[in-house]
């Protein structure tokens, strides 16, 4: 009655919580505030709902690194529907991947862009380290700086990762870049609500890209290589060796499919595709 | 009775008045809304085997497609292009082609940054606001999917 329903559910939380597992009870409260920040705003009337669900959630969350928290709502879905069907997530783990660079020095600079990482922290220690202490003629300066720097992030973090190797060819130019992708292992253990008992892992693959950017020049040969300053070069060599081809190419290539299907249906299918394509070129 | 109380809880309350005030100043100090138009990315080179990766199309569509160009389309290497959110299901479809070709494709992935333009147009047109232009960069991915040479 007289209480605030907010100090009220804190409470609760707090005394669940620690029936549950007393040790980790303090801990948890970290996160589950963190939760409440986020939802409170958008939607209070959840708030309920959503507490009866994250207090056994928490000790999953304690598990796993700083990853999933900043981005609750995202996650919030899968783990409501397998919640649903009895399950909860408890751990998520990384398998080690190969190193896609082969014969990489081990003192090389690894920028681990996640999906929250802000792109000025990563830009700003990245690019301290890259280049050095400014001193010195001009030509000098980037001997005090590392020479290699790799950055790699996966799932929803590669577009952040590609940004933040853009922006650092741009502002420290002439840098060559080798560019790998690969599919990552990630674990996930989740378990039983009712029984606890069964446990259930999940392995996903997750797309993941890492770029490496080096003042010393690499092996051209190798798949994914970048020249320093290659876009200007990129489109000029595409636009020549367009302006050849679809005039020519693509007449022939056009009608012969029309004259060779002779199923309406397919015939279907051919314009169908055509069309998407030209409204993507105009 | 409530209100001794509200010190208590004082952060809940107030900080929904906090916001609708926050955010009628802010609207009254720009006069001129603008409607943000984004023009569509630059012409790209088109060849018969690009695929330009959007998020509108159905992912397997797009992955049929590619495989369709590969397979029965004689082609020994096509190019995935991938601008923005699509850079994910660009990768994605490069790596399932390769994973379904048993080791036999080889990706060779290039970055680039593509400048788009943003269209504001004044939305009363009696405000007097200009239309401006305005803009910015997003990265892109280019993916060469190729089968290498025996060698």
């Amino acid at each position: 009655m007289f209480t605030g329903c907010g100090v009220v559910s804190g409470q609760n939380q707090c005394l669940t919580n620690n029936a549950v597992k007393p040790q980790p009870g303090l801990e948890v409260n970290k996160p589950i505030q963190y939760d409440n920040g986020i939802i409170h705003e958008t939607c209070p009337i959840f708030q309920g709902q959503n507490y009866t669900n994250s207090v056994t959630q928490p000790v999953g969350l304690n598990g796993v690194s700083n990853i999933q928290k900043p981005i609750p709502l995202p996650i919030s879905p899968p783990a409501i529907k397998l919640g649903q069907d009895g399950f909860k997530k408890v751990c998520r783990t990384e398998e080690e991947s190969p190193c896609p660079f082969p014969g990489l020095p081990s003192g090389v600079l690894e920028m681990r862009v996640k999906e929250g990482s802000k792109i000025r922290n990563l830009m700003g220690f990245a690019m301290a380290r890259m280049q050095g202490e400014k001193g010195g003629s001009g030509g000098s300066a980037g001997a005090a700086g590392l020479r290699q720097v790799v950055f790699t992030g996966s799932g929803r973090a590669v577009t952040k990762t590609i940004t933040c190797a853009e922006i650092m060819k741009r502002k420290v130019g002439c840098l060559h870049q080798l560019t790998k992708l690969q599919y990552k292992v990630v674990k996930e253990v989740w378990e039983s609500n009712q029984g606890s008992t069964s446990e259930m892992t999940v392995h996903r693959t997750v797309p993941s890209i890492s770029i490496l950017l080096s003042k010393d020049p690499l092996d051209p040969q190798e798949p994914g290589y970048q020249p320093p300053e290659a876009f200007s070069a990129l489109w000029e060599d595409r636009a020549g060796s367009e302006s050849a081809a679809p005039t020519t190419c693509k007449r022939p290539l056009g009608s012969s499919p029309y004259s060779g299907f002779s199923h309406p249906k397919k015939l279907c299918l051919g314009s169908a595709s055509l069309s998407p394509s030209s409204s993507l070129t105009s | 009775m409530t209100e001794p109380r509200n010190p208590g809880m004082s952060t809940v309350p107030q900080t929904h008045p906090a916001h609708t005030e926050s955010t009628s100043p802010a609207v009254e100090m720009d006069p001129v809304e603008y409607t943000l138009r984004k023009r569509l990315p630059r012409k790209l080179p088109k060849r018969r085997n690009d695929v330009y990766v959007n998020m509108k199309t159905d992912f397997r569509a797009q992955l049929a497609r590619c495989q369709k160009l590969l397979d029965g389309g004689g082609h020994r290497e096509i190019c995935v292009h991938g601008l923005g959110l699509a850079i994910n299901r660009a990768i994605n479809i490069a790596l399932q082609l390769q994973a379904s070709s048993q080791g036999a494709l080889q990706l060779a992935a290039n970055t680039s940054t593509v400048e788009l333009v943003d269209d504001l147009e004044p939305e009363d047109p009696d405000e007097a606001g200009e239309p401006m232009t305005r803009t910015r960069n997003n990265s892109a991915i280019h993916i060469k999917v190729f089968y290498p040479d025996p060698q």
